[in-house]
Formats: structure tokens, sequence, C-alpha cells
């Protein structure tokens, strides 16, 4: 009764304000007195309205004061002060008018007006249209993103009225773009809605596509047969039909009150149990009722005594939903609005599926690069000498360790990874020319023994590592100015760590058909390889040859590694997790060709990713069904995409 | 004709003849049925090394026989684990089941019971119901069926695509290696149906026997012995006959053998679907021992390990494999178990659990290099020194 008295007087006051000409703040403050004196935040609505329209441009401050719990009021008169505490614990109090300090008070002469949290928010939002036009351009810029994250019909009008004194172009037009969304959603016009709603259609941008979502939400509403219900009609729905379950149909018929709940096996048994007789249902043995269809029959014969509620058949069920009509009805009236608006989301949809297609691509080349970073090594060792090095994982460890540790005597972050780049090429090429001095150089004539020594090596290298460097993943971090994505619109974006991978793969591709194709090691790797005593015969040293090109492999998976920490978690186990990849994208492209390694990347990330899509939800089917893929792959191109023809084929 | 197999291979005689006495002698010593020198436990631990002998065999005739180097005969063995696990799984949370349902005053009806059974199995990975390969579960003698055709036919239609498309040498591997790891990463999804990476549990348990564990785990370990017994049997009569020549053919030089006109491709095919078999009961043996089998256990490193087992015992020896397994395995196990003694160098303490692993893949890259012919290399060079010993 208070609070209605309450309402009335503050909408008795409320006129007054908004008839009188040339108020002062504090005769604004006191025709609320008693709202804001009440300060509850049921009652305050009118009250900050009142303040927030006056138009005087200090009732920002007013505002703010108020929100900052600053706002005192003078037991003497009942007027309103900004107030602050001074060293001696009395208070100063300023006039919102003027800016000027009246005096200070002890403080039982004074009483705080305490707002609690829900009508902070409320002053919060009353000042946001305060905050559109404030001269600081970064508070224009929050009043936006507030605006934006909590769209209210009542902050359209502030909003258009900030526009036109708007300066700066980039603030302006996210004030016009924000305009025109809020125009959809609360605009009283009809006519403007759809003009809103059709300018921006095709947009690609995530708050255009949720600010239609909410008006095109709709209820499914339950009518007898050959009515059509009041509303907004979307659609005509079919129980069973994608949209609406027959189960769910019916439920909503039992809510409806127009047919009878389906009993549940648990709501069955208890009927049933309610009503045993000395060891009998019905007429019927507890014993026996063991199968779904005794306990129907037993229940059956209850209900027909009446005993308990009756149990609905499926051809009940039937009869029910047919004898009814289910409709989808927007919860938007108006049927201008939410054609427009369909139409809209229709045209964006197929701009957003453009979009996302172009994102895929794009995310299946970085994945494709980062293979192919993983496997340029052994398209050496592998590819061209014809070493399965099962160890070439631990290189790539190796060398994502040695920036690990590089970063952690040199801080910045730049400089670590430009040091650590030749670094790790130096590491792993000296451990690749160890390898192959100690145990590959026995075995050229041994395929299989190499794989297995190897192993072994792989083995004993992520043991190792384990017991320096510890089990958890130790990070590499990458320069600040790798952070971040290339935004290119909603949907598409590409962090700029994967561009850097992409690039480092491009090179390192020119840089192997320089090796191979414009120097004196290539020439004489490829001659040792086709033909090792004659090239020998040539004055080539083969030992030599191999032991560098053997390096020159593992070095690269070095540089490889280094890439891949950046992104990926440094861990002893992390080779694992690219060898068999690498070996696929090497044995598919088509051993001994650096084209065919890209080939073959390029393939197997293209497919990953493309079983992604279509099931996003699970990364470990993308790579199991990758795997299915190459084993068939491989029965049809058993060379590989880009095979060898001729001597070079070697065997 | 298999007395004279058993007359030419003398070696097949003895290697049975241990096999009985060490059968009899932990049967004497065991908690279940002798003495209790050896416990349960360990028990287990010498059944599980059995399998682990009987799957190197397999990986022996595969690998030392006929040449293929397969990365992927641990999955077959895994698979065979997780068919009989099924089997075990259901049956015992059937029981649970009817037990905790009988407590209610009706009698549950066979759909009650089979929803039970799918909640308890499948409440972990977020599901209940049963997926489609579940519908042999409540079977026996289809799931020990299965155990047998899994791994058969993955294995014949996985050969029959590599063979028949002359795959060979490391590349036959490493498609092997592809297989196994395809394999588990689709075990590890929870839609796999096998409760992802939970994995099958529970399974030393016997559904409908009331023995204890210490009786259970002998039965195990007899089945093991006999299992191993008969496989090395099939294996030795296998390689002893034309068949064993041609497929040593095949390894030496598979060109020379398909120009003499034989279908190479086919005995490649037998070879490997057969050893996939043998490999599918030991695993089918092996995981009712450990009592749990998850998807890791099918991860491309332990079909590693096989081949490291098989390269440290001896190829082409079928006592090298079984030497090789059983070693590897229990040093492996008594290292990385903590029992080993640390060595304390004054600056560095070697604790074994972290530096097993290096001894093993250092000790591997040796065999490799120096000892091509493993441990089973000794007992020749000890037969060959008993030989010219007895002629001269």
């Amino acid at each position: 009764m208070k609070t209605m008295l309450l309402t009335v007087l503050s909408a008795l006051f409320l006129c007054h304000g908004g008839t009188a000409q040339a108020q002062t703040v504090q005769d604004i403050l006191q025709s609320q007195r008693a709202l804001i004196e009440q300060s509850s935040r049921r009652t305050i609505g009118p009250a900050i309205d009142a303040i927030a329209d006056s138009g005087l441009a200090q009732m920002q401050s007013v505002l703010e004061a108020w929100q900052a719990k600053d706002m005192w009021q003078r037991l003497e008169d009942g007027f309103f002060f900004a107030a602050h505490k001074t060293a001696d614990g009395s208070y100063e109090l300023t006039d919102f008018e003027s800016g000027a300090v009246i005096g200070t008070y002890p403080k039982d002469a004074l009483a705080q007006i305490k707002p609690n949290s829900g009508i902070r928010a409320m002053i919060a939002t009353a000042l946001v249209r305060f905050q559109l036009s404030d001269p600081d351009m970064a508070r224009r810029g929050e009043a936006l993103d507030s605006i934006a994250r909590n769209p209210e019909a009542g902050l359209l009008g502030p909003l258009r009225a900030a526009i036109p004194s708007e300066k700066d172009p980039t603030l302006l037009a996210r004030k016009l773009r924000l305009e025109r969304l809020m125009t959809m959603s609360y605009d009283t016009d009809t006519a403007a809605r759809v003009a809103a709603i059709t300018a921006m259609a095709g947009d690609l941008g995530v708050d255009f596509r949720a600010t239609l979502n909410p008006i095109l939400t709709t209820r499914i509403v339950v009518a007898d047969a050959g009515v059509t219900p009041e509303g907004n009609i979307a659609a005509t729905l079919v129980p069973g039909e994608a949209a609406l379950s027959r189960d769910a149909a019916y439920a909503l018929l039992v809510e409806a009150d127009k047919a009878q709940p389906v009993l549940t096996p648990d709501a069955r048994d208890a009927g049933l149990e309610a009503h045993i007789e000395s060891g009998r249902i019905a007429g019927t043995p507890i014993a026996k009722l063991d199968t779904e269809t005794a306990r129907d029959a037993a229940y059956g014969a209850l209900a027909a005594k009446g005993l308990v509620p009756l149990l609905v058949h499926p051809p009940d069920i039937d009869a029910s939903l047919a004898n009814h009509q289910f409709f989808s009805i927007y919860h938007e009236p108006s049927q201008q609005v939410t054609e427009a608006a369909e139409a809209a989301l229709a045209k964006s949809q197929s701009r957003v599926v453009a979009s996302q297609a172009i994102d895929l691509g794009l995310d299946a080349l970085s994945l494709a690069s980062i293979y192919f970073l993983a496997a340029i090594g052994l398209a050496i060792t592998f590819g061209v000498m014809g070493v399965i090095n099962m160890a070439h994982g631990e290189f790539i460890m190796m060398g994502a360790y040695t920036g690990y540790v590089v970063q952690q005597f040199v801080p910045n972050h730049t400089a670590s990874i430009l040091v650590a780049v030749p670094l790790a090429f130096a590491v792993t090429f000296a451990a690749g020319v160890a390898l192959e001095r100690l145990v590959i150089r026995w075995l050229y004539h041994r395929p299989l023994e190499t794989l297995l020594a190897t192993f072994g090596v792989s083995i004993a290298l992520q043991q190792l590592a384990k017991n320096i460097f510890g089990t958890q993943a130790r990070p590499l971090t990458a320069p600040s100015w790798l952070d971040g994505a290339w935004v290119i619109n909603d949907v598409v974006s590409i962090s700029y760590i994967r561009i850097a991978i992409f690039v480092l793969a491009l090179m390192f591709m020119g840089l192997f058909v320089f090796i191979m194709k414009r120097t004196r090691l290539g020439l004489e790797t490829r001659a040792v390889t086709q033909n090792p005593r004659m090239a020998a015969g040539m004055g080539i040293n083969p030992d030599r040859v191999n032991m560098l090109t053997f390096g020159l492999g593992s070095g690269i998976a070095g540089i490889a590694g280094v890439a891949i920490g950046l992104f990926a978690k440094v861990t002893s186990e992390m080779g694992g997790d690219y060898i068999v990849q690498s070996f696929m994208t090497v044995v598919v492209g088509g051993v001994g060709n650096i084209w065919g390694t890209l080939a073959g990347a390029l393939m197997i990330g293209g497919f990953q990713k493309g079983v992604e899509w279509l099931n996003p939800s699970n990364t470990l089917a993308a790579q199991t069904y990758m795997i299915v893929f190459i084993i068939i792959f491989i029965q049809f191109r058993p060379r590989g995409i880009i095979a060898l023809r001729g001597r070079a084929a070697g065997d | 004709m298999n007395r004279s197999f058993i007359a030419r291979n003398p070696s097949v005689l003895v290697f049975l003849a241990l096999l009985a006495l060490f059968t009899l002698v932990v049967s004497v010593l065991s908690e279940g049925f002798g003495i209790g020198l050896v416990s349960t436990s360990f028990v287990k631990t010498l059944g599980k090394t059995l399998c682990l002998c009987l799957i190197a065999v397999a990986m022996d005739l595969i690998w030392g026989y006929a040449g293929i180097l397969s990365l992927g005969h641990f999955a077959f063995f895994g698979l065979g684990g997780y068919m009989i696990g099924m089997w075990l799984m259901y049956e015992r949370t059937r029981q649970i089941v009817v037990s905790s349902l009988s407590e209610g005053v009706l009698p549950p009806t066979p759909e009650e019971i089979e929803t039970g059974i799918a909640g308890q199995i499948f409440g972990v990975v977020g599901s209940a119901d049963f997926p489609l390969i579940w519908a042999f579960a409540d079977s026996l003698v289809i799931q020990l069926a299965l155990v047998v055709l899994v791994p058969g036919i993955l294995a014949l239609v996985f050969g029959w695509l590599a063979f028949r498309s002359r795959v060979t040498g490391v590349y036959l591997s490493i498609l092997t290696q592809a297989m196994t790891l395809g394999l588990s990463l689709y075990l590890f999804q929870n839609a796999s149906g096998l409760r992802g990476n939970n994995g099958l549990s529970g399974l030393q348990n016997l559904p409908g026997v009331s023995a204890p564990q210490s009786v259970v785990s002998m039965w195990f370990f007899w089945a093991s012995a006999l299992a191993l017994a008969l496989g090395y049997l099939l294996v030795a009569w296998v390689v002893s006959g034309k068949f064993g020549s041609v497929i040593r053919g095949i390894r030496d030089n598979e060109a020379r053998v398909r120009f003499l006109g034989y279908s190479v491709e086919s005995y490649k095919l037998a070879v490997f679907t057969l050893t996939a078999c043998l490999s599918g009961i030991a695993g089918a043996l092996y995981y009712p021992q450990a009592g749990i089998i998850n998807p890791a256990e099918v991860a491309p490193i332990a079909s590693i390990y096989l081949a490291v087992w098989v390269a440290i015992g001896g190829r082409g020896r079928l006592y090298g494999a079984v030497i090789g397994a059983a070693f590897v395995s229990l040093v492996s196990s008594w290292f990385t178990g903590g029992q080993a003694p640390d060595i304390n160098l004054g600056f560095y303490t070697i604790q074994w659990v972290d530096w097993w692993l290096i001894l093993l893949g250092l000790s591997f890259v040796l065999v490799t290099l120096f000892a091509p012919s493993g441990m089973g290399g000794l007992v020749d060079l000890l037969m060959r020194g008993k030989k010219r010993g007895g002629n001269t």
C-alpha cells in the first residue's frame, strides 16, 4: 500500500517536473526525494528516469556520485549534495548545480544515500546516455560496449540523439551499426524495423545474427484440428518430423490437458505394487510378472476395475496426435518483421557458410604446413636417402627443447627465437651426424633393422628428455608480435603463428629445392642415392655425403621442432605425435620428391580438416578416418601421389 | 607325419618338456594348489608372461620366418582382449544387476535387466544403450569365436589390401603402425562403444565362479601354458614343412619365389592372418589376468616393444622369441616396478625407473648392430659347440 502511494506521488511529482521550466538540479532531486530516500530497487525506476531525462548536464555527476555512494542528504532541509570525507572525520558538501563547496558538516548532521547493487546497475544504464556524448572517446566506446552487451528499448532514443554530435569516424560507424541493430529489435515503427533488417541482410557479423535470432524465436502451440491459433505463425508442425518429435508433441498435449499422460514403467510398477493381494496382482501371481507384456496386461486388468489410472496405448497416442494441430508461433507479433528477418538471416547464413568454407580452407592449409614442416626433414632422410629414421620425431622434440632452454637464458622472446633456430639446427645436426656415424651407416643394406635400431634410439631419447625436463609440458613462448590473429571477418580468421608457420614451410621448401638442385651437396646426394658405387668412382665420398645429408635432414627437423613448439606444448612425447603422420605424408606424397611431400601434406591436412568439419566434436575420429583413408589410398597409388618413374625410382 | 616332424625338431620337444616342468613347479609352489611360496600376483605375472611369449612366437613367425616386420600385432592382441572382456564385463554386470533387481517386489523383466546392465557399463561414457557391437556379448561361445575372428578378419582385409598392392618392407611396417594408431585412436573415443579411455575393467572376476583369485589365477596360468604349448607346436609345424620353406624363401628373396610360380601374396596373407589369430588368443588369455584393458594397451609403442622382445630373443628361432619375451618383459617389470636397487654414483643416483627405458633402447641398438641373432644366437653357439665336440 505504501509503495503504491509512493508511486502515485512520484508520478505526480513527475508530471510536475515535466511541466515546469528552468528547474535546478536540487528541484528535481527534491521532487524524487521520497523515492531516493526509500532506495528500493522496485520503486526507484521513475526517480532515475526523472533525473536522467531532465536534460541537465550536471545530472551526470549526480548519478555518478549516487552510484559511488557519495551522495549525502543534509538532514536539516533534506537537500542532496556530493560529499567527501575530510581528514577530521566530518564531511565536505559540494553543490551539484554550481560545483561549489558549501561547507563542512559533522557526520550526524547528514545521511548517506546507499544504493544497493540493483540500483547501481540501473544508475549505470541511465549514465550510458551521458557517456554516449562524453568528451572522452574511450568512455564513449565503453558506453557503446555496455549497450551492445545489454541492449534495452529505452536506450535507443539516447543512442540516436548521440549520433549527430559524433566526430570520430570509427565510433560513428559503431553507433550507426548499433542503432540499426537496436532499431530491428526495439523500434515501434514496423516499417523502420523491416527497413533496418533488409538493409543489413547478408551481414556476417555475429551481432547481427544474434539480434535476428531473438526476433525469430518461436513457441509451439497446440490447437484442435481445424482451428488456427492467433499470432504470427511460423510453420505448421507434423509430429514425428525433425522439428517436433512424437514424444514432445504428446507431452505438449498432456500439458495442455488434451490427453492422458503416458504411464512410465516406474509409475506402472508402482501401481502394480500398490495392489498386491495375497501374492497376486489382478489375479496374476507376482512371479509371472517377469515380462513387460505380462505387467502391461496386469495393469490393464487393474485399470479396468478402476483401481489405477488408464494405461495409454500407442494407438491412443496416434489418435490424440491426429486430432490436434501443432504450430510454431513467433514471439514477435509482426509478420512483416519476421519475414524480413528470415530472409535476411538466410542470406547471412549462406554467406556464413561460404566464409566457413574459406576458414576451413585456411585451417587445412595451416595444418598441411605443420605436417609439411614436420615431414620435410624426413623427405630428405627417408625420401632421398631411403633411411627410415624413427627417431625423427625425437629430433623435432630436441629442437623444441633447445628453444625452451634458450628462452631460459634469453628473456627477450624475439631474440630468443632468433638464437634458438640456428642453435636447434646445430644441435640436431650434430645428433643426426652422430646417429648416422654410429648406427645407421652399418645398416644401409638392412632397412628393417635401421627402423628397429632407430626405434631404440627414439625410446632412449624420449626417456632421456623425460629424465631431464620432467613429464610436464614446457612452454615455448612466441614473440608478442605473433600473438593475435588476422581477422578477415567475424567468421574467417587465422592466427599469426599459423601464418608464420606457413611462411616457414614455404621457406624450407625453397631451401630444400635450392640445396637439392643448385648446390654441390645436392648433386652429390642425388648421385650417391642413385648409385653409390658409381658416385664413388666419380670422386665423391659417399660416407661424407650420407653423413652431411642425414645431418641436414635432422637439422631441419630441429628447426621444425622450434616452430611446432611455438603453438603446441613441448613434451618428451611430442615427437611421437608427429612421426606416424610425417611418414604418412612422405609415403602418400611419393618417396623421393619434395613436391610429393607437399602434395601429401596438403591432402592429409585437407582431409583431416574436412572430416573434422563434418564431425566437429571429435578430432580423434578425424585422425582415425584419415588413417583408414591413407591405407585405402595406398591401394590405388602404392608409390604415392607423385611417383618417380624410370631409373630414379630405384628398385 | 607328426612323428617325423617331432623327430626332425628335437628343440620342440625340449621346449615342451621345459614348459611342462615350469608349469608343474609353479603349480606346486602356488598359493592356490601348492605350498604357497609363489604369490597369486606373481602367478598372474607369470601367466601374463606366457601369453606374451605366445604373441612373441606369432611375431617370430611373421617377422623372423616370413620377413614381414608387422608393427600391428599388439592391436590384434588387444582386440582379442576386448572381445573376451566384453563377455566378462557383460556377464558379471548382469549378475550384479539381476541380484539387485531381485530385491524389488516384482520379478525383473528382460528389458529392465538390459537397461540396468547398459546403464552400469556405459554410464561412464554418458550413454545408456548397448552399441551394436555388443550384440553377442551375452554369449560366451560367440565372443570366444570373435576372439579369433575379429583379429583374423581385420588382418585378412588389411593384409589383402596391403599385399595386393605390393606394399613391402619398411612401407608395410609403417602402414601396420598406422593401422595400430588408427585403431587405438578409434578405441579412445567414447563413441567407439567400448567405453573410450576407461576401457573394460573388472576382468579378473570370472562370472559365476566363487573360487578365490589364487585358484582362478592358476586356471589362467594353465590355460596360458597350454595355449603357448599348442601355439608353439602349431608354428613349429608350420615352419618345418614346405610352407615354411616357401615363407623363408619369400623373406630372403621375394622376387625369386614369385618367379618360381608361388603366389607370394597368398602365403603372406595366410601367415599374417594366422599370426593375428594367435595374437588374439594370447590377448584373450592375457587381459583376464591383467584385470583391465584400455586403448593405451593398443598404442603403437606396444607393438614396437613386441618387435624389441623378438629381436633381443633372436629372430628366426621360436625359442628365441619365447626367451626374449619372457626375459625382457620380466626384467622390464622388475626395473619399472621399483624393485631394482638404485645405483649411487656419488654425484648422481641412477634410478632404474627412469633409466631402464634408456638402457632398453640402447641395448636394442646394440643387439641390432652387433648380435642380429639375439639371445637365441647364444643357444646356437652352444649347440654348435656340442655337436662339434660330439663329432671329434
